[in-house]
């Protein structure tokens, strides 16, 4: 049969989409601006807040005693002085709760992926992971303070806010590490074994290492998230105006305790310490999250 | 090498954390001020050698004046400094109680029906706690009124306006006592204290003293006007007044001062008296202690319904709660160190932070209390 060459370049049946019908062009309308809408809805308070504490925190920043010096004997309504004492405390607070969450993180972390399995443990205690992600902050402290104050008879101290914001940062950390394990490939660890390499070494030298980088992201993450919350330093521990570098005794500001006692400061001054404080937490924040990035890239498992 | 690495993002933690505990200074004295000049030196000794950080915590309303007790505190004693948490008088006593603070500060005594008394007996390794009126901050009875200065209220119109009974700014029971004043035809926006407060608590027992029976509902540290605004904090009714014209409420003076609200005299039976230092001062020498020995409790009533001329009555009293016996030996010194200090050399520079200092009499009085303290 001989074909006739002008029916090849004829559709068989006529196009489906001849063209788009006006209803259509409606809805792609209405879904674009309902999403750009979204986006603009999500950015604008955003970049207000982020303005703001800007404007009005940066001339305060500027200051070298402001990153140098305590507020001890000022008036409130005196302007001058710093909040070294308070970034001094977010951050000593935030890296001892780094100190004793990171090593029981991971290990649960390695026990749930590595040695847990389905067994019953393994799923109670992610059970318990969940349930503490979920408790708010106050909860923590309120659970601390009975414990560590009420029951044991200790002071407040700023140790007390690093044991409430532990339980704050285990199950953030238990949940980013064992993603990170469980997206190494097991060829890796089946290739150890082969080799003849025990289990425990086979972690250590292989599997953490490897997930090294984001188990590192992930703390860093979770500590620039608590050293922001404000319900535990309100609660266990009592502002200084002063440097107290003794985490275990005494009254230790840090930088949300200080905006907190100073918003009961109505004058210029107490503005300014908000504004500069609430920018200064935000800086260390986002120094931490630079930090977690430059960290990842720098550990991660060269590929070649 | 993967160690290697490892070894030196570790090394870079350390070094952060050592240079964070390197520099960082508490000295914020001016810059060639030579310290203690400008205080006048008083013949009281103060023995410094006592623990170098105090922690207490307690009434809002003596915060400022705690931080002006405080500077001359640091001109007096080298490195010394305390820490004063204002987070109200109840959790003053809670604190103080607990053991969590070395002394208290409360607009009211402790009280023995709560078991307060008790409670810090105990804490005081079983002496009793003292309740030392150290400082005295007149309240006032703020508003802002477009056009209006200069206001007048008796106990009995002060009342009436925050009960209710008069609504309008021009009200015949206002304008009785202001004929100079064109007081407009306005609502009266009474703005209150929302959270539990000594504020509250003296000025509801001073309306039920002075207000002639206009006054009905009784004290206590929530506002029972039973109208109005509620708002947290003293900052908070003074930031509200100084945003609605034709609001009033009733605020320590710093806190009237700096939010630059129009402050009402008061004619309590001998004319109107406007708020100043000497006005609180006289108030202050006419009191009756009601407390035994060295434990100061005062009688509010004394100076709340006083109709002497030239007395401003609506005055705060606030205690700093202290133990008789039972601190450390350290904790005592200090304790002892920035009391005397306080009643001393630093009642000067009380006035400009919107408090009343003390008057001779009653200074002398209480200095014998805080040398009691063992």
């Amino acid at each position: 049969m001989s074909t006739d060459t002008a029916d090849l370049s004829r559709l068989a049946t006529p196009p489906t989409f001849q063209s788009v019908s006006t209803a259509r062009k409606a809805k792609n309308l209405t879904a674009t601006v309902l999403v750009g809408l979204a986006f603009l809805i999500a950015v604008v308070p955003l970049v207000w807040v982020l303005y703001t504490v800007v404007q009005r925190g940066f001339p305060v920043v500027l200051n070298a005693d402001w990153w140098q010096k305590s507020l001890s004997g000022l008036l409130s309504r005196q302007t001058g002085g710093g909040v070294y004492h308070a970034i001094y405390g977010t951050l000593v607070q935030g890296l001892v709760c780094g100190l004793i969450s990171v090593p029981i993180g991971l290990f649960v972390a390695v026990y749930l992926v590595e040695y847990g399995g389905r067994s019953r443990l393994s799923k109670a205690t992610t059970f318990m992971v969940d349930i503490l992600t979920g408790v708010p902050s106050i909860v923590a402290a309120l659970f601390v303070y009975s414990l560590w104050i009420t029951t044991f008879g200790f002071g407040r101290s700023g140790f007390a806010v690093s044991l409430a914001l532990v339980l704050l940062m285990v199950p953030v950390i238990v949940r980013t590490t064992e993603e990170m394990l469980k997206i190494v490939p097991d060829e890796l660890r089946e290739a150890s074994y082969a080799l003849g390499i025990p289990k425990w070494k086979t972690i250590v030298k292989i599997v953490i290492p490897t997930a090294l980088s984001g188990i590192l992201t992930g703390v860093m993450l979770a500590l620039a998230r608590v050293m922001g919350e404000t319900a535990p330093v309100l609660v266990l521990a009592a502002y200084a105006p002063y440097i107290n570098y003794n985490l275990f005794d005494g009254p230790m500001a840090s930088l949300p305790l200080l905006m907190t006692s100073e918003r009961n400061n109505p004058t210029e001054a107490g503005f300014d310490r908000i504004w500069g404080a609430a920018i200064t937490l935000v800086l260390i924040i986002t120094l931490f999250n630079l930090l977690a990035t430059v960290i990842s890239r720098w550990l991660a498992p060269k590929t070649k | 090498m993967k160690i290697q690495r490892h070894g030196a993002t570790l090394g870079l933690i350390a070094a952060g954390a050592l240079l964070l505990t390197a520099c960082g200074s508490d000295n914020n004295a001016p810059a060639g001020a030579t310290g203690g000049a400008s205080a006048p030196a008083s013949a009281e000794q103060v023995d410094c050698t006592g623990k170098a950080k105090l922690n207490a915590e307690g009434s809002s309303a003596q915060k400022t004046a705690i931080e002006s007790f405080v500077q001359v505190y640091q001109q007096k004693c080298k490195g010394a400094d305390l820490a004063y948490n204002a987070s109200g008088s109840g959790a003053g006593v809670k604190q103080f109680n607990a053991a969590q603070v070395d002394f208290g500060g409360s607009d009211s005594p402790l009280s023995k029906d709560k078991g307060e008394v008790d409670a810090a007996a105990t804490r005081c390794q079983s002496n009793p706690a003292w309740n030392i009126p150290l400082v005295f901050g007149p309240v006032a009875i703020s508003y802002k009124l477009d056009g209006v200065t200069d206001l007048t209220v008796s106990g009995e119109v002060a009342a009436k306006i925050f009960n209710g009974t008069v609504k309008k700014w021009n009200d015949p029971a206002i304008a009785a006592l202001n004929s100079s004043a064109k007081l407009p035809d306005k609502d009266i926006t009474v703005v209150y204290r929302s959270d539990e407060s000594g504020t509250t608590d003296n000025f509801q027992k001073y309306l039920t003293a002075a207000s002639k029976g206009a006054w009905t509902q009784g004290d206590g540290k929530a506002f029972k006007g039973g109208l109005g605004e509620g708002k947290e904090k003293s900052a908070g009714v003074a930031q509200a007044v100084a945003s609605v014209d034709g609001a009033v409420t009733y605020v320590e003076w710093s806190f009237a001062q700096d939010n630059k609200l129009s402050v009402a005299k008061i004619d309590n039976g001998g004319g109107a008296v406007e708020l100043t230092p000497e006005t609180v001062g006289k108030a202050i020498d006419g009191a009756k202690i009601k407390g035994e020995g060295n434990d100061l409790v005062l009688d509010l009533n004394s100076i709340y319904a006083s109709t002497a001329a030239g007395t401003y009555p609506l005055i705060l009293a606030t205690y700093e709660i202290v133990c008789s016996k039972g601190y450390d030996a350290d904790t005592a010194k200090a304790v002892k160190a920035f009391l005397t200090v306080a009643a001393t050399d630093g009642q000067a520079g009380l006035s400009d932070a919107g408090y009343a200092p003390l008057p001779k009499a009653f200074q002398d009085k209480i200095l014998t209390a805080i040398k009691a303290i063992a």
